[in-house]
C-alpha cells in the first residue's frame, strides 16, 4: 500500500542513472573543500540575525591532533531534576569529519595524498588493537578495500555509501558527522543528528526482537557516575564508518561508553565493537567531542555549530536549533524527484 | 427501578445475606469510581504544567480524508474531523484539490516518505513520542523520524520571515492547562491527508493541546491560508496514549527503502 510499484521504479532508474552521471563531478566540487560540500547538505534558511562571521574556508572544521585523556569516574558536574548528569546541549567530534576512519586527517579515500608525517595528524580512530587498524577477517578486508578503491568513482550503486543519500550515518559514524544535540528526559538520551535521530532507552525495556534490524540500532543505556553505558544492538549494518567503507554485520554488539569530564565541557566517545562474523577479535573505538555554544563564545561556523539565535527581543542572545531535515530526504532518490507543477 | 420477579423475592426471603452482599457491591463500586476519578488526574511537570511526555497516534481515518467520505477502495469510511465537514477552498484551489485526489495514489508526497508537515505528522497512523521540558516539547514522529521542536521558552518566531520548513517554525504558550501553539513559516510540499487536501506556503495552523484524562488528548487545529483557503476552519482528533507493554518507537526511515537492494549484509559467503 505504502508505494506504487511503478512510480517506484521509474524514480529509482532515473535516479541511479542521474547519480552515477553526476558522481564525479559531485566528489570534485567536495574537493574544493569548502564547509558544507563533505556529505549531505541540511536545509539551511536564512538567518533570524545578522550572522557572525564565518571562519575561512576550510578552517571550518577543528583539528585537533591528540584526544584528551578522561576517567570513568565520580560525575561532580550539573544533574537534572531525575539526577541524570546534565550533559544537554550541543556537541560536535574535534578530530576530523567522516572521511577516513583509521587516519581521520588524511583527507577522503583517493583525494590528494596529505603533506603531513603520519605521526603528525591525529591518531586512529581504533584505540585497541594498538595498530589503529580494524581486526577485519581477511574477506571482509578485501570488500573494505573495494569500497575504498572506489570511493572517488562509484562505478556501482553500492560503492556510493547510504550517508551521501541522507541514510542515518548509524553507530558509531554519527558522531564524526556535523555538530548534533543532547536532549534529556526521565528515561531517555535523545540524539539529534543533522542526518537520523536517536533515543537512548533509560527505563530498562528489553531490547527489541533481533529479527528487527534499523540504521540507528536499538539502545539501552544507563549512567554509571560520569559515563553513560549504551547497550547497542538490531544494528542493520547498512551504514559505515567513514567513506574509507569499513563496516560491521548486522549480528554487530556494540557497548558505548559516553565518559563526560565533569568540568562539562568535553567527553569521550569510546565503544568496544564485538561481531565474530567480521572481525578476528572485538576492537575499539575512540572519537573525541567538545561542547559548543553561545556559553563557551563559539560562533556559528556551519559544521560544529549551526545554532540559531532566538527572537527574544530585549534578552540576552540565547541559541536554538531549526528543524534538521537533510534535503535529500525529500528529493526523492538521486534528487530527480520533483514536485508537481502548482 | 428494577422490579424483582417474584422468584427472585422468593429467593431474598430465603437468603438475607444477598441484600448484604449487593449492598457492598454497591459501596465499592462507589468507591471504585471516586478512585477512577482520581486516577485521571493529568499527568504534570515540576513546573505545574501539563505534562504530554508519552507514546500517542489517533485511531480517527483521518489521514485518509479530512473529510466525510464513505468507504472506498484506498480509505476506510469516515465522518470526516473538519468543522462544518467541508473544506473552505477558493475556487482556484478546489480544482487543484480534484487534480490532487485523482492522482492521489501516485502523487501523495507520503509515498517517496517526505516528512509529513504539520497537522499531518499529529494524526498520521503511526506512533509519535513526546518528550517534554519546561523550554519545549520534542516530537518525534515514527515515520521518518523527524523531529519537531515546539518552544515554550516564551521566544517568538524568527523575524526573517522567508524560512520555509517541512514541518513549521512552532511556538508554544500555555492557556491554563491548555497547549496553544502557533505554527508558520512552511513550505508547500506537504500534503494535509491522502485525498489530496493541501496548502500553499501561507499556512498558518493555530493548535491545541488538551488532556482529556491521563491517557487521552484532545488535538484541535486551526488552519489558515489566504492563497488556499476562503476563511480558517478547524479540525479536532483525539489521541490515544500507547500502554501495550515495552511499547516503543520503530525508526521508519521509509526513503530508504528505495535503495536498500544496493546495500545488502556484507557476510564471508558473498552478499545476503
Amino acid at each position: 500500500m505504502r508505494f506504487d510499484v511503478n512510480e517506484r521504479s521509474v524514480v529509482r532508474f532515473i535516479g541511479l542513472s542521474l547519480v552515477l552521471a553526476m558522481a564525479p563531478v559531485l566528489v570534485t566540487a567536495q574537493g574544493a573543500g569548502t564547509q558544507l560540500a563533505s556529505g549531505p547538505a541540511v536545509a539551511s534558511a536564512p538567518a533570524a540575525q545578522p550572522a557572525p562571521p564565518k571562519p575561512p574556508q576550510g578552517e571550518a572544521i577543528r583539528w585537533e591532533k591528540t584526544v584528551p585523556v578522561i576517567e570513568s569516574g565520580k560525575w561532580a558536574g550539573k544533574r537534572l531534576a531525575d539526577g541524570q548528569p546534565d550533559v544537554e546541549g550541543n556537541w560536535a567530534n574535534t578530530i576530523a569529519n567522516q572521511n577516513n576512519w583509521i587516519d581521520p586527517q588524511a583527507g577522503e579515500p583517493g583525494g590528494r595524498p596529505p603533506k603531513s608525517a603520519r605521526n603528525e595528524r591525529a591518531p586512529s580512530r581504533v584505540s585497541d588493537p594498538a595498530d589503529g587498524q580494524v581486526p577485519f577477517q581477511p574477506w571482509a578486508s578485501t570488500i573494505q578495500q573495494d569500497y575504498f578503491a572506489n570511493f572517488r568513482n562509484p562505478v556501482k550503486p553500492e560503492y556510493i555509501e547510504p550517508f551521501a543519500r541522507c541514510a542515518p550515518g548509524g553507530v558509531p559514524k554519527s558522531f564524526t558527522w556535523h555538530g548534533y544535540e543532547i536532549r534529556q528526559y526521565p528515561g531517555y538520551v535523545l540524539f539529534l543528528f543533522n542526518s537520523g535521530t536517536r533515543i537512548v532507552h533509560l527505563d530498562g525495556k528489553p531490547h527489541l526482537p533481533e529479527s528487527i534490524k534499523l540504521w540507528n540500532a536499538d539502545s539501552r543505556g544507563h549512567w554509571e557516575g560520569n559515563t553513560l553505558v549504551v547497550d547497542v544492538t538490531n544494528n542493520n549494518a547498512k551504514a559505515r564508518l567513514g567513506r574509507s567503507g569499513e563496516f560491521a554485520s548486522d549480528k554487530v554488539h556494540i557497548v558505548e561508553r559516553y565518559i563526560f569530564d565533569n568540568d562539562g565541557k568535553r567527553y569521550n566517545y569510546v565503544a568496544t565493537i564485538t561481531d565474530p562474523t567480521v572481525y578476528t577479535r572485538p576492537w575499539t573505538a575512540t572519537i573525541p567531542a567538545r561542547r559548543y555554544g553561545l556559553e563557551q563564545g563559539d560562533e556559528a561556523d556551519g559544521w560544529h555549530y549551526e545554532g540559531e539565535i532566538a527572537n527574544r527581543p530585549g534578552k540576552p542572545p540565547f541559541d536554538e536549533y531549526y528543524e534538521r531535515i537533510c534535503v535529500e530526504n525529500n528529493g526523492g532518490f538521486g534528487q530527480v524527484a520533483t514536485s508537481q507543477a502548482k | 427501578m428494577l422490579k424483582l420477579h417474584s422468584s427472585a423475592r422468593a429467593t431474598l426471603a430465603r437468603r438475607p445475606w444477598l441484600l448484604i452482599w449487593a449492598a457492598s457491591v454497591f459501596v465499592v463500586a462507589l468507591l471504585v469510581t471516586a478512585h477512577a476519578d482520581a486516577a485521571s488526574a493529568i499527568p504534570r511537570l515540576k513546573s505545574g504544567r501539563p505534562d504530554f511526555s508519552g507514546i500517542w497516534q489517533t485511531t480517527s481515518a483521518a489521514d485518509f480524508d479530512l473529510e466525510p467520505h464513505s468507504a472506498r477502495k484506498d480509505a476506510p469510511p469516515g465522518a470526516g474531523v473538519v468543522e462544518g465537514d467541508q473544506i473552505p477552498y477558493l475556487p482556484a484551489a478546489l480544482e487543484q484539490k480534484k487534480r490532487n485526489f485523482a492522482a492521489r495514489t501516485s502523487t501523495d508526497p507520503r509515498l517517496k516518505c517526505w516528512t509529513l508537515g504539520t497537522p499531518r505528522g499529529i494524526y498520521y497512523p503511526e506512533p509519535f513520542q513526546i518528550f517534554q521540558r519546561d523550554r519545549d516539547l520534542t516530537l518525534v514522529f515514527q515515520f521518518g523520524h523527524s523531529v519537531r521542536t515546539i518552544n515554550t521558552n516564551g521566544t517568538l518566531h524568527p523575524e526573517v520571515t522567508d524560512n520555509e520548513f517541512w514541518l513549521g517554525d512552532s511556538r508554544g504558550k500555555w492557556e491554563g492547562d491548555t497547549l496553544v501553539v502557533d505554527v508558520k513559516d512552511f513550505n508547500d510540499e506537504t500534503w494535509l491527508d491522502r485525498a489530496g487536501n493541501f496548502h500553499s506556503e501561507a499556512l498558518h495552523v493555530v493548535e491545541r493541546w488538551k488532556f482529556l484524562d491521563a491517557n487521552t488528548i484532545e488535538y484541535a487545529a486551526t488552519l489558515e491560508d489566504p492563497k488556499v483557503f476562503s476563511r480558517p476552519w478547524n479540525i479536532s482528533v483525539i489521541l490515544h496514549r500507547h500502554r501495550e507493554k515495552n511499547f516503543q518507537l520503530i525508526e521508519d526511515y521509509c526513503y530508504t527503502l528505495d535503495y536498500d537492494q544496493y546495500y545488502p549484509v556484507p557476510g564471508k559467503e558473498g552478499t545476503r
